[in-house]
C-alpha cells in the first residue's frame, strides 16, 4: 500500500509537470488556433537557460526567475518573429512553421548549450520526510504546491479579470472579439509569453530526474499532448485535469504493468481516448461553421 | 514525338538517363550512396506529398513507418529467406495496414488530431525497436543482405542504384496515374475546400485514409530499399529528427508536385553535405539541421510552391508586376 500511495504522489509530481506544458498548449491553441510543436524544444532551451545563468551567478532563484524572463521573452520574440507574419496563413502551414521552429530552437540549443546530458540541482533540496511508512520528497510537495498555486492565479486571471475576458473572447471568435475593441494581437502575444513561461517552469522542474540535454523535453512535451487531447481541447480546465490523471496513470503502470513499454501503453491511452470520446473529458462537441 | 509529351514516358526516360551517368562517368563510391540516399528519400517524400501535398494532412510518424519498412525487409528476407522482391512489396504493404488502422482513427477528427496521433505512434514504435529484441535487436541493429532478383545480387553501389530509380520511377508512374485519376480528383478538391468537396459527394474520410495509406506504404518501401542499401539499422534513426526531415523535403521542395518531391530530397540529402566542405560552417553544430528549419519556414512564408515552382512563381509575380505597370499608366 505504500508503494502505492507513494507513486500516487510520484504521479501527482509528473502531473502537475505535464499540467504546466499542456496549459501552455492549449492556451495558444485556444487564442491563436495554433498546435505549437514547438513548446518542448523552447522549453528546453529556457532549462538551458537557467542552468547557465545557475553555473553563473550559483543562486538557485536568481537563474529560476532569470530564466523565466528569458522564456518571456522568448515567447514574444517568436511569436513577433515566425508566427504573426503568417497569421493569414491555413492552419497546416502554422503547424508546419511551428515544426521547422523544433528543428531551429532544437538545433540552435545543441550549437549554443552542446549537446552533454547535464546534472541540474532540485529545487528545494531538503531531506526526506518519512509519513506513515511513506517516502515524500519535499521537491515534490514543491513542484505540485508551486503549479496548484500557477494554476489558481491563471485561472482568476482567465476567468474574473479583464485580461482573461479578452482572451476568452478571442478563444471564442477572434473577429468578434476585435469588433468590441479587444487588442487581439497584444492577446496573441501574451498567450505566447504565458505558455512559454509554463513550459519553461515545467523544464526547470524536471531537469533534476531527466537532467538537462536537448531531448529533456521529450516526454514531457509528448505527454502534454496526449494530456490535452484527454482533457479536451476546447476548455482551459481539462487539460490541467488530463495532466494531473496521465501523470498518476503513467506511474502506476510504471509500477504495476510495466517500465519498459510504459510509452507505448500510454500511447495506446491516447488511441482509446479519440476512439470514444475525442472531445475529450472536458470538451463539447465542437462543430464546424461552412 | 507525341510520346514524349507523357509524363510517365518521361519519367521513364530521365530514369534511364540517370541510372546509366554512372557507367559512364565514374563517380567515387560515398558519392554514389549519397546518390543512392537521394533516390531512397525521394520514394519516401513522393509518400508524404500524397499526404500533405495533395491531401493537407501533416503526419509525424512517418519516420516510424519507414523504419517498421527497414526491420520488416530485414526480418523477411534474413530470418524467413523470402525472395527480395516480395519483401520489398510485404515491407510496404504491412507499414499501410498499420496506417490504415491508424488512419481510421484519427482521420474522423480534424486536422491536428492525425498530426498529435502520428507524434505517439513515433515515439511509440520508435520504444518498440528499442524494447522488441527478438524483432529488432535493440540498439544492436540488425542487419540485411544485398538485394537480389531472379539470382542477380545488386552488390556495387552503381547497380543498386539503378534498381533504386527503377523503383522510383514505378512509384512516380504510379502517383501521377492515381492523382491524375478520379481519386487524384478528389484528394484535389478535398484539399482546396473541404465543404465543397463534401457538396459534390465526395467522401472526404475515404480519400484520407487512401491518401494517408499510400504514404505509409511508400514509406514502406522506402525503409526496405534503404534496409538493402546501407544493410544495417537501429532505433535511433527513426525518431522525429527524420520526420522533420522528411516534412521539410516535401515544403521546401514543393507541395503537391511529383518533381517537388524529388527536388526535396536532393536539397535536404545535398545540403549538410556541401556544409561539411565548407570550412568555418562545418564546426557549428547542428548546422544543417538549423537551416533546414529555417529554410522550411521560408518556403511556407515566400515560397509556399517550393523550389520546383521557383520559376513559375516568379514569372507569375513579373507578369503580374506588368499588369501593376499598365493599369498605373
Amino acid at each position: 500500500m505504500e508503494m502505492f500511495w507513494q507513486t500516487t504522489i510520484a504521479g501527482l509530481e509528473t502531473g502537475s509537470l505535464y499540467a504546466l506544458a499542456a496549459l501552455g498548449l492549449v492556451l495558444i491553441f485556444r487564442t491563436s488556433d495554433i498546435i505549437n510543436f514547438a513548446q518542448g524544444d523552447m522549453a528546453m532551451f529556457s532549462t538551458f537557460v537557467a542552468f547557465t545563468l545557475f553555473n553563473y551567478t550559483g543562486s538557485y532563484p536568481v537563474a529560476f526567475i532569470g530564466a523565466l524572463v528569458f522564456a518571456a521573452i522568448f515567447g514574444f520574440l517568436m511569436e513577433r518573429v515566425f508566427i504573426r507574419p503568417a497569421s493569414k496563413a491555413n492552419l497546416v502551414s502554422k503547424m508546419i512553421i511551428t515544426l521547422g521552429m523544433i528543428m531551429i530552437v532544437g538545433g540552435l540549443a545543441g550549437a549554443v548549450f552542446g549537446t552533454d546530458s547535464l546534472y541540474f540541482r532540485k529545487a528545494l533540496l531538503a531531506d526526506n520526510i518519512t509519513l506513515g511508512g511513506i517516502v515524500v520528497q519535499p521537491n515534490a510537495l514543491f513542484i505540485i504546491s508551486l503549479t496548484l498555486v500557477i494554476m489558481a492565479v491563471l485561472f482568476y486571471v482567465i476567468n474574473r479579470t479583464k485580461v482573461g475576458i479578452a482572451i476568452r473572447a478571442t478563444a471564442q471568435n477572434e473577429n468578434t472579439a476585435r469588433l468590441m475593441g479587444i487588442p487581439v494581437l497584444r492577446i496573441y502575444s501574451l498567450s505566447w509569453i504565458i505558455a512559454t513561461v509554463l513550459g519553461a517552469t515545467a523544464g526547470i522542474l524536471v531537469a533534476p530526474t531527466t537532467n538537462v540535454s536537448i531531448n529533456m523535453m521529450a516526454e514531457i512535451h509528448l505527454k502534454s499532448f496526449i494530456a490535452t487531447v484527454l482533457g479536451g481541447f476546447n476548455s482551459f480546465i481539462g487539460p490541467v485535469v488530463g495532466g494531473f490523471i496521465l501523470g498518476v496513470l503513467d506511474n502506476m503502470v510504471g509500477l504495476y504493468i510495466s517500465l519498459k513499454w510504459k510509452t507505448v501503453i500510454v500511447y495506446g491511452l491516447l488511441i482509446i481516448i479519440l476512439i470514444v470520446k475525442p472531445t475529450g473529458l472536458f470538451g463539447q462537441v465542437h462543430r464546424k461553421k461552412v | 514525338m507525341k510520346h514524349l509529351q507523357s509524363k510517365p514516358v518521361q519519367y521513364v526516360l530521365l530514369g534511364l538517363v540517370f541510372s546509366v551517368i554512372p557507367y559512364i562517368i565514374p563517380i567515387p563510391q560515398s558519392t554514389m550512396t549519397i546518390l543512392n540516399t537521394v533516390v531512397i528519400y525521394a520514394m519516401i517524400a513522393l509518400g508524404f506529398n500524397i499526404l500533405l501535398g495533395y491531401a493537407g494532412q501533416i503526419s509525424l510518424g512517418h519516420a516510424a513507418f519507414m523504419g517498421l519498412g527497414a526491420y520488416l525487409s530485414a526480418y523477411l528476407t534474413g530470418k524467413l529467406a523470402l525472395p527480395f522482391l516480395l519483401s520489398l512489396l510485404l515491407s510496404g504493404l504491412i507499414p499501410m495496414l498499420i496506417g490504415i488502422m491508424l488512419g481510421l482513427i484519427a482521420l474522423r477528427l480534424e486536422g491536428h488530431y492525425l498530426a498529435i496521433a502520428t507524434l505517439g505512434f513515433g515515439v511509440a514504435v520508435q520504444q518498440i525497436f528499442v524494447e522488441w529484441l527478438a524483432f529488432t535487436n535493440g540498439y544492436s541493429g540488425v542487419r540485411a543482405k544485398y538485394p537480389s532478383i531472379f539470382g542477380f545480387e545488386f552488390r556495387s553501389r552503381e547497380s543498386f542504384f539503378v534498381l533504386a530509380i527503377a523503383v522510383l520511377v514505378l512509384l512516380c508512374i504510379f502517383a501521377y496515374n492515381l492523382l491524375k485519376a478520379k481519386t487524384g480528383r478528389a484528394i484535389l478538391a478535398m484539399r482546396d475546400s473541404v465543404s465543397a468537396a463534401q457538396a459534390m459527394g465526395i467522401n472526404i474520410y475515404k480519400y484520407k485514409l487512401v491518401a494517408f495509406a499510400l504514404s505509409a506504404f511508400y514509406a514502406g518501401i522506402a525503409g526496405s530499399m534503404y534496409m538493402h542499401l546501407i544493410r544495417f539499422t537501429e532505433p535511433t534513426q527513426w525518431g522525429i529528427g527524420l520526420s522533420l526531415n522528411l516534412l521539410a523535403m516535401v515544403v521546401i521542395g514543393g507541395l503537391a508536385s511529383i518533381g517537388g518531391s524529388i527536388v526535396g530530397s536532393v536539397f535536404l540529402v545535398l545540403a549538410p553535405e556541401i556544409i561539411k566542405e565548407v570550412p568555418g560552417l562545418a564546426d557549428i553544430k547542428n548546422l544543417s539541421y538549423i537551416l533546414t528549419g529555417a529554410t522550411m519556414v521560408l518556403a511556407i512564408m515566400f515560397f509556399p510552391h517550393g523550389l520546383a515552382r521557383l520559376g513559375m512563381q516568379w514569372r507569375s509575380y513579373l507578369s503580374k508586376r506588368k499588369k501593376n505597370a499598365a493599369v498605373n499608366i
